[in-house]
């Protein structure tokens, strides 16, 4: 008589929490999930297209936030405005100009001893992810939320997961990892330090700053991978973060590689780089090149893993002076030339530079 | 014991009652999982399945700036259409003209060298070949399936991943069909510079169309990239691709397909569709459509404004055919089947061998000079004789009648009614007009200017007839001269008109915020009433020359009232073509200053800056009316030449190490029916000409650019 009760207990609440774990997934519940931890910051700015405003994800119970290097951050009176609206003075911890990463925490964490605030958890390896999969974009772009208003919720796909040139105006993007490109316009003022998410509102990346496509002269959507982050994160929270070695200095140092070409005078925007003359005897002469090639492709050894070729356009005079000069005597690369309809692939070995050329 | 599980069975039917319940909720929210997880499933696929027939394209050289947009330098995406090495592609990945251009194919390590087959220039497409067969080709959507709203991912290959990879993607919708006067599939995805060329495919990764860049007010290259990822986008659709692919595997270029006409009304959408013109030589002239005709039917459909004309010629090529209903007066006419030409690629203009006096408010044109051979000359017509009706239309001043000449063919037969000098009379003439040439007038000429340049232009009184003579159907245009003031128009305030005090000598000017800077010569005897021609001085590389040429003009500008201009190139190593745009605008500020004779602005450059003079005279056709270069070389044509006169005086060095790029500027402008007059100076090199016989002539081509 008594028995039955309990079994209809057992089996209403066990439909109640399949229809919960369901629910879980929907756009709306993710995005009701995921606010929570996404906070509003606001540091230095306001001029000369830096914003005094960006956004930070939180990464523990505790107030560590995740968000992107900039000179917002370099401010005594840091702040974040939390979901629910409470503000709160923070101080940065460490940043990555390399990774364009940085951390900051909230400077007052007793006050989430008992009361832990939602976060991502990166402890635990985030998710695989593919072109084409369904993403969402949480960010302040353009401070559209203030206080305890939620912040902006993007729907998009990945379009591509790529590294690429990234430029502002004319400097060049500190991060040069792998980006996760999405075809939502995510990449706003103030939109850097936003979360990517899965359409399951797992963590996937940290939407970076605006910044252009130097290839093809267009505004870029992206974000930095979790992946290339969590190192400097998980690191950082434990305070045994040490920076990246920077590298050497991007200028390049023109190592003279003798080649024994002599392209056509460099007159135009952009001169195709055809071959006027090739000095008999010379390395070029030997690789088979002639006058009248037209160079198209260079693939030289990588500087970070030689073993490997990387292959560059060669667009212009300017180009192939360029590309040049960034090698070592002494290297075989291969130079890819329009010759007759056909593009033909010949192995040209650089020397040192001749004595005549060193004077 | 029964009663208690007769109890237990009711309690298990209200468990399943409130479990189907639930249940339900939650079949909701786990459909719409499905439907998320299906179509993430989808695209994926659907990608997959396109991926073999997307190609990278890279090129090398190349313009860096095209029509002042900055062209990026890297890669670009195509479709393989044909197993036989065809692939489709955007013309806007080609706009720079690269000199050379090599397609990866998805899964092969070696580039391939790509030729240009053909290009659409309607639907900015090109066709691209490489040496290879048996490729893959896609499957496509037929139009008619294509729905509004249906799921639709615009597809690239430009990052990074050259050989490997799946291409990028961006999801969105159809938002429309037949965009852009009929030719195009309007998306929601982001279409960019990263996608143009690529595939806009369906989920089941067949090809709704090929991306490109489209604008409904331009049409060329670069049109409508200002939209990208603006969720604006556009694609050709496939269907109306491989319906066109055999003509262009052979070579043919398409071009729209135009009958020739303007209407009479500039309101496409209220008005009538009235022809105001038809152009000398078209479709429309050979089928014998006339000014006035009313179209009610185009191809079978009624049409009431010229927008649905529009919509229907627009998607048609040169060669098409299209059958038009007319009402002319009372009658209903039939012009079944006009085969549509091309945008004229050479139109000689119509001469009739006058030099009009300027600086005057008189209505007509009075004769200053008659060219020896011209047919004005040949058919009675005395200097200071003055035209006053052109086929009875009342002429106002030498700029309308400019207009109205330019408008006829060559070899047609006008009267005109001459008033003629020191006698009250008006006789009607009859005139075979003749070609263009370049014939130069004498070197001693009579005053050109009668120095009313700023009186308000007199209406037109004929003896015995009332002002203005018969109306004609059609606008009458009403040029001015550049600078002069214009009619006062009831509840318009006064446009700006040149001042009569202004700076003369030389004049500096830099423009604060963007730091273009160029010099002006105003000759200390320039007077507002008299229009000064405008010499636009384009400086070799690296050297503005401004001192040198002071010197030798500052007595011919005097003489010839000419203003010399000379802007300054933003960079040592010459000028960019964006730099037109800068010197337009210098133009607009110039002539509100200053009188200009509209008919004289010529560009005049040496080296560098020569190649840069013959680039800005078509760039700036609707200002310039000539160029005189020494040295120079000829730039890529405009798709359209036709427009106003155009006059071209050429000077070489046989000495100059570029002498052969020079020579074939000639040719090449005669061709499409230029007037060019060209010397070469076996003993010069490539500096600028001082000669003094060669200069002379070169005034005596100023002085006559504004014949008619």
């Amino acid at each position: 008589m008594t028995r039955p009760i309990p079994i209809l207990f057992a089996v209403v609440g066990w439909l109640a929490a399949a229809t919960a774990i369901r629910a879980d997934v929907s756009f709306a519940e993710v995005v009701r999930k995921t606010n929570p931890k996404i906070v509003k910051v606001y540091g230095a700015g306001g001029f000369r297209g830096i914003t005094a405003y960006c956004s930070g994800v939180l990464i523990s119970p505790d107030g560590y936030i995740l968000t992107v290097y900039s000179p917002t951050l370099d401010t005594r009176e840091l702040r974040v405005h939390l979901y629910d609206g409470t503000r709160h003075a923070c101080e940065l911890v460490a940043a990555e100009p390399q990774l364009d990463v940085a951390l900051i925490r909230i400077k007052d964490r007793e006050r989430f001893k008992d009361l832990p605030l939602e976060h991502f958890d990166l402890s635990q390896p985030p998710p695989e992810m593919k072109v084409g999969d369904w993403v969402l974009a949480f960010s302040n772009l353009f401070e559209i939320a203030t206080r305890d208003e939620p912040v902006s919720v993007q729907r998009g796909v990945i379009s591509a997961i790529t590294p690429f040139a990234g430029r502002r105006g004319i400097h060049e993007a500190a991060y040069r990892g792998k980006a996760i490109i999405v075809d939502a316009i995510t990449n706003n003022p103030g939109a850097h330090g936003g979360a990517l998410t899965t359409r399951k509102g797992e963590l996937i990346g940290i939407i970076g700053k605006e910044l252009k496509n130097a290839l093809s002269e267009t505004w870029v959507n992206y974000a930095m991978p979790i992946t290339e982050l969590r190192d400097f994160a998980l690191r950082a929270m434990r305070g045994d973060y040490k920076p990246l070695d920077r590298p050497e200095t991007r200028q390049v140092v023109d190592k003279k590689p003798y080649h024994g070409l002599v392209l056509v005078p460099d007159i135009l925007d952009r001169t195709p780089p055809y071959v006027e003359e090739v000095i008999p005897g010379s390395p070029a002469a030997r690789a088979g090149l002639r006058p009248d090639d037209l160079i198209v492709f260079i693939r030289a050894p990588r500087p970070d893993s030689p073993g490997e070729l990387e292959e560059r356009v060669i667009a212009s005079c300017k180009a192939f002076k360029e590309t040049l000069a960034g090698l070592d005597p002494g290297m075989t690369i291969k130079v890819i030339v329009r010759r007759g309809g056909q593009l033909l692939s010949l192995d040209l070995t650089l020397e040192p530079p001749p004595p005549a050329a060193t004077k | 014991m029964r009663h208690s599980i007769m109890r237990f069975a009711m309690l298990m039917r209200l468990v399943l009652a409130v479990g189907c319940l639930l249940q339900a909720a939650s079949m909701t929210v786990s459909a719409k999982e499905d439907v998320d997880a299906a179509l993430e499933q989808a695209t994926k696929a659907a990608l997959d399945r396109i991926s073999p027939v997307v190609v990278q394209i890279r090129t090398v050289g190349g313009l860096e700036v095209v029509s002042g947009v900055r062209k990026g330098l890297g890669p670009t995406t195509g479709v393989i259409v044909d197993p036989d090495g065809y692939i489709i592609s955007s013309s806007f990945n080609f706009a720079s003209k690269p000199s050379a251009i090599a397609v990866s194919l998805p899964g092969r390590q070696e580039p391939l060298n790509a030729q240009v087959v053909a290009q659409d220039q309607t639907r900015m497409l090109t066709l691209l070949k490489v040496e290879a067969n048996n490729l893959p080709t896609p499957a496509f959507v037929p139009k008619s399936e294509i729905r509004l709203g249906q799921w639709a991912l615009a597809v690239g290959r430009t990052w990074a991943d050259v050989y490997a990879g799946p291409p990028s993607v961006s999801v969105g919708i159809i938002s429309a069909k037949d965009r852009i006067w009929g030719k195009a599939l309007q998306t929601d995805a982001k279409v960019s510079p990263v996608n143009y060329g690529g595939p806009l495919i369906d989920l089941e990764g067949r090809v709704l169309g090929i991306l490109v860049p489209l604008s409904p007010q331009r049409d060329d290259e670069t049109a409508g990239v200002e939209w990208y990822d603006g969720g604006i986008g556009f694609a050709i659709p496939m269907e109306d691709i491989l319906a066109v692919l055999p003509k262009l595997k052979q070579g043919t270029n398409l071009t729209r397909g135009l009958l020739g006409i303007r209407m009479k009304s500039r309101d496409q959408f209220s008005a009538p569709p009235v022809i105001g013109e038809v152009g000398p030589g078209t479709a429309a002239a050979k089928a014998g459509l006339l000014p006035g005709d009313l179209i009610i039917e185009v191809d079978g459909k009624p049409v009431s404004r010229y927008a649905q004309i529009q919509h229907i010629l627009g998607v048609k090529y040169a060669g098409d055919r299209v059958s038009l209903k007319v009402k002319r007066g009372d009658q209903v006419l039939d012009f079944p089947n006009i085969e549509l030409t091309g945008p004229p690629q050479a139109t000689a203009l119509a001469f009739l061998g006058i030099l009009p006096m300027r600086d005057d408010p008189e209505a007509g044109v009075a004769v200053r000079y008659l060219f020896p051979n011209g047919p004005a000359r040949q058919a009675g017509i005395r200097p200071g004789d003055r035209i006053v009706r052109l086929n009875d239309q009342p002429i106002l001043n030498r700029l309308h009648l400019s207009q109205v000449v330019s408008r006829l063919a060559p070899q047609s037969e006008v009267t005109l009614d001459v008033k003629r000098k020191d006698a009250d009379k008006t006789d009607k003439i009859k005139v075979r007009l003749a070609e263009l040439t370049p014939e130069l007038p004498e070197d001693e000429l009579p005053e050109g200017t009668l120095k009313q340049a700023l009186a308000p232009q007199q209406p037109l009184v004929l003896p015995g007839g009332g002002p203005g003579g018969q109306p004609r159907p059609g606008p009458m245009p009403q040029p001015r001269p550049m600078g002069q003031p214009p009619r006062p128009r009831p509840g318009r305030d006064k446009q700006p008109q040149p001042k009569p005090e202004v700076p003369k000598g030389v004049i500096q000017h830099t423009d604060p915020a963007t730091g273009h800077a160029y010099w002006l010569y105003v000759p200390e005897n320039y007077d507002p009433n008299i229009s000064h021609g405008l010499i636009i001085w384009l400086h070799p590389a690296g050297d503005t020359m401004e001192q040198a040429m002071l010197r030798l003009w500052q007595d011919l500008c005097k003489k010839h009232h000419l203003i010399l201009y000379g802007p300054k190139a933003e960079n040592p190593t010459g000028w960019l073509t964006s730099e037109a745009d800068l010197i337009r605008e210098d133009l607009r500020k110039i002539a509100a200053e200053y009188t200009l004779d509209r008919s004289r602005i010529v560009t005049h450059g040496l080296g560098q800056g020569a190649s840069f003079a013959l680039y800005l005279a078509f760039d700036a056709r609707d200002q310039v009316r000539g160029a005189a270069v020494f040295g120079g070389a000829l730039p890529n044509l405009p798709r359209d030449l036709s427009g106003p006169p155009l006059s071209f005086f050429l000077v070489g060095g046989g000495r100059d190490p570029e002498i052969e790029a020079f020579r074939a500027v000639k040719p090449a402008l005669e061709e499409r029916k230029f007037p060019v007059n060209y010397r070469e100076l076996p003993e010069h090199g490539n500096g600028y000409v001082t000669d003094p016989g060669v200069l002379r002539t070169l005034m005596s081509w100023i002085e006559g650019l504004d014949r008619i």
